[in-house]
């Protein structure tokens, strides 16, 4: 579904990514994990172009995305993405928040978007907080309506930015909780994480990046127990 | 009461000098908010061109005296191209240009300070720059705006005065045409100060009101 090939991006003089290849199947959900300022974050941008890489290809459903011709901004409504700082419209109520996309991209008509909205506040478990602003919700609260908002484009995959990364500890939970089911329901999910335990428990492939390449990738079974590269052993022996 | 008799003689005229005071301020404003919107997006453009463009009509407007804009309109154009304008739309095209420039640097501080996470928010849904801006980043950018607007506002408002050297029947004019003939002042100029002054401070309560409301949103 989702194809890099020898992708690279710079920041200047600073090579971020190197030469990566991966591949995404549908349905599969792949965690990528790694050290801080391995790229990993940046390699999901570049897979919507929220950031442009300096070389290589992305395709996505067979349309090569760096071809000038593609409209971007279609592909993104296909590729649904949840950020580490959650991003609300601070202005717009939840539902708000989550029919806007549909209402002025899809067209759907108010009434339409807002029983999508319904159902999806349901289903991250907020229905009664439809009408409440961002600033008077919980961080885990704004993440899930986040991730209803990006749902609400009825995405073919959804791509998470260290989702739990800027939660409280006991908030983590109820987000992890919310894509544990999406998982279920057989989304396609790219996963930018810190969290191992989840990684493994959900991940049909993780991914794992250091100083800009894939060092190692494979099942979270195999790459947890028995990691093969030196640097995949250093890494998860200080964090599991 | 003499002083009182000068007042009320005066006042028909100088009410209508107001009321033209306040016509002038308000479509130099609201066409100086339409070019402040437009500059300021072009400020922060990804557009070299475009982003020059503005700079350079900013820096220009700014740093020369709107009495010298107003005479280089009226007086020094038509010398030059042969476009004669009356002196209210002389009048009203220096003041849009002159608040312009002002509401531009106010909308490009307004907009870098919304988080970057919005946009980015907005475009990974699909929408392209210019509706994620006018749906997501000026709507929020506005309202944090909207004490320095008020205040562009009321200068824009009191800078109307000079177009009296143009001959804009406004209130300065018609209160500088009424002491020209009765000698009276004292009383005329007060009376046109204090109109000036009504206008600007019901301005400025309603913006301590609108930032309240802002606030509380």
């Amino acid at each position: 579904m989702i194809t890099v090939k020898r992708l690279s991006k710079s920041f200047g003089d600073h090579e971020v990514l190197k030469n990566i290849s991966i591949q995404v199947e549908r349905q599969e959900v792949v965690c990528i994990i790694g050290p801080s300022g391995s790229g990993k974050s940046t390699l999901l941008r570049c897979l919507n172009l929220m950031e442009t890489p300096t070389s290589g290809d992305v395709w996505v459903e067979g349309e090569n995305l760096l071809d000038p011709r593609t409209d971007i901004n279609k592909f993104r409504r296909k590729m649904g993405m949840v950020f580490q700082q959650f991003n609300l419209f601070p202005h717009m109520t939840a539902l708000e928040n989550i029919t806007l996309a549909p209402t002025k991209l899809n067209r759907k008509s108010k009434t339409e978007s807002g029983i999508l909205a319904r159902e999806l506040l349901k289903k991250v478990g907020l229905t009664d907080k439809a009408d409440a602003y961002p600033r008077s919700l919980s961080g885990g609260q704004q993440q899930r309506v986040a991730i209803a908002r990006a749902l609400a484009m009825e995405p073919h995959v959804m791509l998470f930015d260290e989702p739990t990364s800027a939660l409280d500890p006991e908030m983590v939970g109820e987000v992890l909780q919310v894509m544990r089911q999406l998982a279920k329901e057989g989304m396609t999910m790219i996963i930018v994480t810190h969290e191992m335990g989840f990684a493994r428990e959900v991940a049909d492939r993780v991914i794992f990046m250091d100083n800009g390449m894939v060092v190692e990738e494979g099942k979270p079974g195999e790459m947890f127990v028995s990691p093969q590269n030196e640097r995949t052993k250093l890494f998860l022996s200080k964090v599991l | 009461m003499e002083f009182w008799g000068v007042m009320s003689d005066a006042l028909p005229t100088l009410l209508k000098g107001l009321s033209y005071t306040v016509l002038i301020a308000l479509a130099s404003l609201v066409l100086a908010t339409i070019i402040g919107l437009f500059a300021g997006l072009m400020r922060i453009s990804g557009n070299v061109i475009l982003r020059s463009v503005a700079a350079a009509y900013i820096n220009l407007i700014r740093g020369t005296p709107l009495l010298i804009q107003i005479l280089f309109i009226y007086f020094g154009l038509p010398t030059v191209f042969h476009v004669n304008f009356s002196p209210l739309a002389a009048g009203i095209f220096a003041v849009s240009i002159n608040i312009g420039a002002y509401l531009a640097e106010v909308f490009r501080a307004g907009i870098e300070s919304i988080d970057r996470g919005q946009m980015e928010a907005g475009r990974s849904l699909g929408f392209s720059y210019a509706v994620a801006m006018r749906l997501i980043i000026l709507p929020q950018a506005v309202r944090r705006m909207t004490p320095a607007f008020i205040n562009q506002f009321i200068i824009g408002i009191k800078d109307t005065s000079m177009l009296s050297v143009i001959g804009v029947a406004e209130l300065t004019m018609e209160g500088q045409s009424i002491y020209a003939m009765n000698f009276k002042s004292f009383e005329i100029l007060t009376l046109v100060g204090l109109m000036y002054f009504i206008i600007n401070y019901a301005l400025t309560v309603a913006s301590r009101w609108v930032e309240k409301k802002v606030a509380v949103s």
